[in-house]
């Protein structure tokens, strides 16, 4: 064929596969783990009045 | 073909009409479901809890201790039964393989369980109304509950937590 | 400098059935990974058959301990060994005899195979020696032997080195292919292997320090922690299977009815959408744990706004209408379903191919949806409606999937023929219509309370005591028989793969194929304008009904519970 190939975004990224490895790894570990695991590390303790209430102290 | 190259004009062939409207209806229910969750939790009165507090199996075990001896009424089976009152903080521990204490609840009233672990992971599994929330050691974690039914309601374990799982049940009573 | 110049030809034979270059080397390394999945596969079998008939309470043959033992050997044998090694097979054929390349280095893959077979054996021998009752999730603090970490630690790594060849297989590929696209069988593999590398990195994160913490050189796990990570091992390694079956569904309707896609874009646009977002599911087995909070919940566990169902949903219409539309173009085009009266059913492969979808649409992907939502999970979460939803989702779903596609896999990557054929029509019915039966009643026996992972609910020996709704007896039963009716499915076609690979008659040629392969459709007659594929049409409004129904339903149940917050 002569004519020239159309060229498309689209197929340009679904075929690149390395962008989308990235892409795969990058959004699991900052949406699921790192935000995850920021929330678990920022866990206040038990409030002071309830240790109070009844330890009495 | 599944097994050989697309054709060269893949990117942009038309989408079927069918295909199309399939498309968008699936998007819409997705979507749907999605704000559905968020509906729900704003304003419906069944929604996990995101009350948690850090902790240690010790002070958790202090603080159990001390609940159990301000409230208690009775013994059974050699579990402490406790009542507090409505409103109040209430203190559920569990541990290989048991639960301790046994409470006693008043219908339609509030409290607030904390619930935690001495040792490994359990499950905390209300039955028959089947409410069922992780145990985690180290972890104090705050659900406001508020029994809308009376009677008796088991504490299983739900969690395998070692050989004597199985035997790991507790009882909550509400009474009227 | 001189390129030196390889004789790559000693190494390919050219397939006689279907044109494709095969590398030997990938050949060898596929076969002996396929060897092991089924071997883990048989594993997983029998421990299931002891299962069902200790959790039916009836029979309740097993005693604790061989219990939790057995079912710790299922769950990894069935959900993780199996699979992983039937798609660790596919990976590396996949990306030589489809792609018509050769393998970047069998160095590399045999050392992958054979790392990953040592942790497999290490991870079988310790819990079969009772050193690891903590079955699969092995949730710390509860501690197995160190053995079975290094054994889990050393199957991660291993598989990570044959998922990194299958990436260089492609560098190679595109390197002799520029500017052309993967076939999409191949496409929907490396979704997969995409998503295989979060879950490999995820286990290795969290079972490297695991493994230190039970030779007692750390001396704390932190439970939530570990929690959170391991899910992202153990909930995207189901989500590579999603992938690879997906591709294999792809792959069987074009080899039983010469069924294509009709629209490349939107299925790979599917595939797409799995890579960026279903990964983050993982925050389904979080829903209802302390410490993290509901926006997070709500984000992850929906696959960012549910993108990934929406993907599922495309291949739903993509896989059916692709066999529609062959179909039609041979002129089965009475009505809505002729083209689905007409189909080859006495194709064991075709007949495994519906029900694997069905199962895995109506029941599997139903099921998940609404055990994954941040409510319903409350009345879900670790009862048997759990297992009840996986039985639907991997294995009605990728299991027959794989099964079937097996039936193509004896004659062209192991070049013999099926052995006791005739039988092959019966095993996706018998194993499809078992544990569809088996899903179902798990998934109402959960709905009832029943725990999961529980040797005993009459709970013998505890202080108290509590008794399931009696209709439950019925439900036990009904697992029982589906159970056993899969379970002999299962073991017809193990029989046959073992028979056939180890001493069937040699595949000499295109003459000797049992099961067969479509020809191609005859082309369209031009662009039309209508409805492509009505009857998948209807089919598929018949799931979203079906769908929204049980979505309502379980919300309706948890809004007569108590009140939480």
């Amino acid at each position: 064929m002569s004519e020239e190939k159309r060229s498309s975004p689209i197929k340009d990224f679904f075929d690149d596969f390395m962008l989308l490895l990235f892409l795969g790894v990058t959004i699991y570990a900052a949406s699921y783990l790192i935000w995850g695991l920021m929330e678990l590390a920022w866990l206040p303790p038990i409030p002071d009045e309830i240790k109070q209430s009844l330890l009495g102290r | 073909m599944a097994i050989l190259p697309p054709r060269e004009d893949w990117p942009f062939q038309k989408i079927a009409r069918d295909e199309k409207i399939w498309m968008g209806i699936a998007f819409c229910v997705s979507i749907f479901l999605f704000l559905w969750m968020i509906i729900w939790h704003v304003y419906a009165k069944q929604n996990p809890s995101f009350v948690t507090y850090k902790t240690t199996p010790e002070e958790f075990y202090q603080l159990t201790k001390a609940f159990i001896e301000k409230y208690k009424v009775g013994e059974e089976n050699g579990i402490p039964v406790v009542k507090p009152p409505p409103g109040s903080d209430v203190f559920m521990i569990g541990m290989q393989f048991r639960w301790e204490p046994v409470l006693i609840l008043k219908k339609g009233e509030e409290y607030r369980l904390h619930i935690s672990s001495l040792d490994v992971v359990h499950g905390i599994s209300i039955q028959p109304v089947n409410m069922n929330f992780m145990v985690l050691p180290k972890y104090d974690y705050v659900l406001t509950i508020r029994p809308t039914s009376s009677g008796e309601f088991a504490v299983i374990c739900n969690e395998f937590c070692g050989i004597g799982h199985h035997m790991m049940i507790g009882k909550i009573i509400v009474e009227e | 400098m001189a390129v030196a110049v390889h004789d790559w030809e000693k190494f390919f034979r050219t397939c006689d059935v279907t044109g494709f270059k095969v590398d030997l080397r990938a050949e060898k390394i596929a076969r002996l990974n396929a060897v092991v999945a089924v071997v883990a596969f048989l594993i997983a079998i029998i421990a299931a058959l002891l299962l069902v008939l200790t959790r039916w309470q009836m029979f309740h043959i097993l005693p604790v301990d061989w219990y939790y033992r057995v079912l710790t050997l299922h769950g990894l044998n069935g959900l993780v060994f199996w699979i992983i090694f039937f798609e660790l097979a596919a990976l590396v054929f996949g990306s030589t005899a489809f792609l018509n390349t050769r393998i970047s280095s069998p160095t590399a893959g045999w050392l992958g195979s054979v790392l990953a077979i040592i942790g497999w054996l290490m991870v079988n021998y310790t819990i079969f020696t009772g050193n690891a009752d903590v079955l699969m999730t092995s949730y710390a603090p509860l501690k197995a032997h160190p053995l079975f970490y290094l054994g889990m630690i050393l199957f991660a790594v291993g598989a990570l080195v044959i998922v990194m060849v299958f990436f260089a297989n492609l560098m190679i590929w595109r390197r002799e292919n520029p500017g052309q696209s993967l076939p999409l069988f191949v496409y929907g593999l490396l979704a997969a292997a995409i998503i295989a590398v979060v879950t490999i990195a995820s286990g290795a994160i969290i079972y490297i320090p695991t493994l230190l913490w039970s030779v007692g050189i750390i001396s704390d796990i932190d439970a939530a922690v570990y929690r959170l990570v391991w899910w992202g091992l153990g909930h995207p390694s189901q989500q590579i299977n999603v992938s690879a079956h997906v591709a294999v569904w792809y792959l069987l309707a074009f080899l039983t009815v010469g069924g294509t896609s009709i629209n490349e874009k939107v299925s790979r646009f599917a595939f797409v959408l799995y890579i960026l977002a279903i990964n983050v599911a993982s925050a389904h087995h979080l829903l209802v744990d302390p410490a993290v909070s509901p926006v997070w919940k709500v984000w992850n566990t929906s696959y960012v706004m549910y993108l990934a169902v929406f993907a599922s949903m495309i291949h739903a219409f993509a896989v059916p209408s692709a066999i529609e539309v062959a179909q039609r173009r041979r002129g089965y085009t009475k009505g809505l379903f002729e083209w689905l009266k007409a189909a080859p059913w006495g194709n064991p492969a075709f007949s495994g191919l519906i029900l694997s979808m069905i199962i895995f649409g109506f029941i599997g992907g139903i099921t998940g949806v609404v055990n994954g939502m941040e409510q319903t999970n409350i009345i879900a979460h670790n009862t048997l409606s759990v297992p009840g939803h996986f039985k639907g989702a991997v294995v009605g779903g990728t299991v027959l999937a794989f099964m079937s596609v097996t039936y193509y896999l004896i004659p062209l990557l192991f070049r013999k023929k099926i052995a006791f054929y005739g039988l092959a029509k019966f095993v996706p019915w018998l194993f499809g219509i078992g544990i569809a039966i088996t899903a179902v009643s798990l998934y109402i026996l959960g709905a009832f309370g029943i725990p999961r992972r529980h040797w005993d609910i009459t709970f013998s020996g505890g202080p108290f005591t509590f008794t399931f709704n009696p209709v439950v007896d019925f439900f036990w039963a009904l697992f029982g028989v589906g159970g056993i009716l899969a379970v002999i499915g299962a073991l017809i076609w193990i029989l046959q793969v073992v028979v056939s690979v180890f001493f069937g008659q040699p595949f000499r040629g295109p003459q000797d194929l049992q099961i067969p392969i479509a020809e191609p459709p005859p082309p369209s007659e031009g662009e039309h304008n209508g409805f492509a594929a009505p009857g998948t049409f209807v089919l598929v409004l018949l799931f979203i009904t079906a769908f929204i129904i049980f979505v309502a339903l379980n919300y309706g149940w948890l809004a007569a519970m108590w009140e939480v917050k």
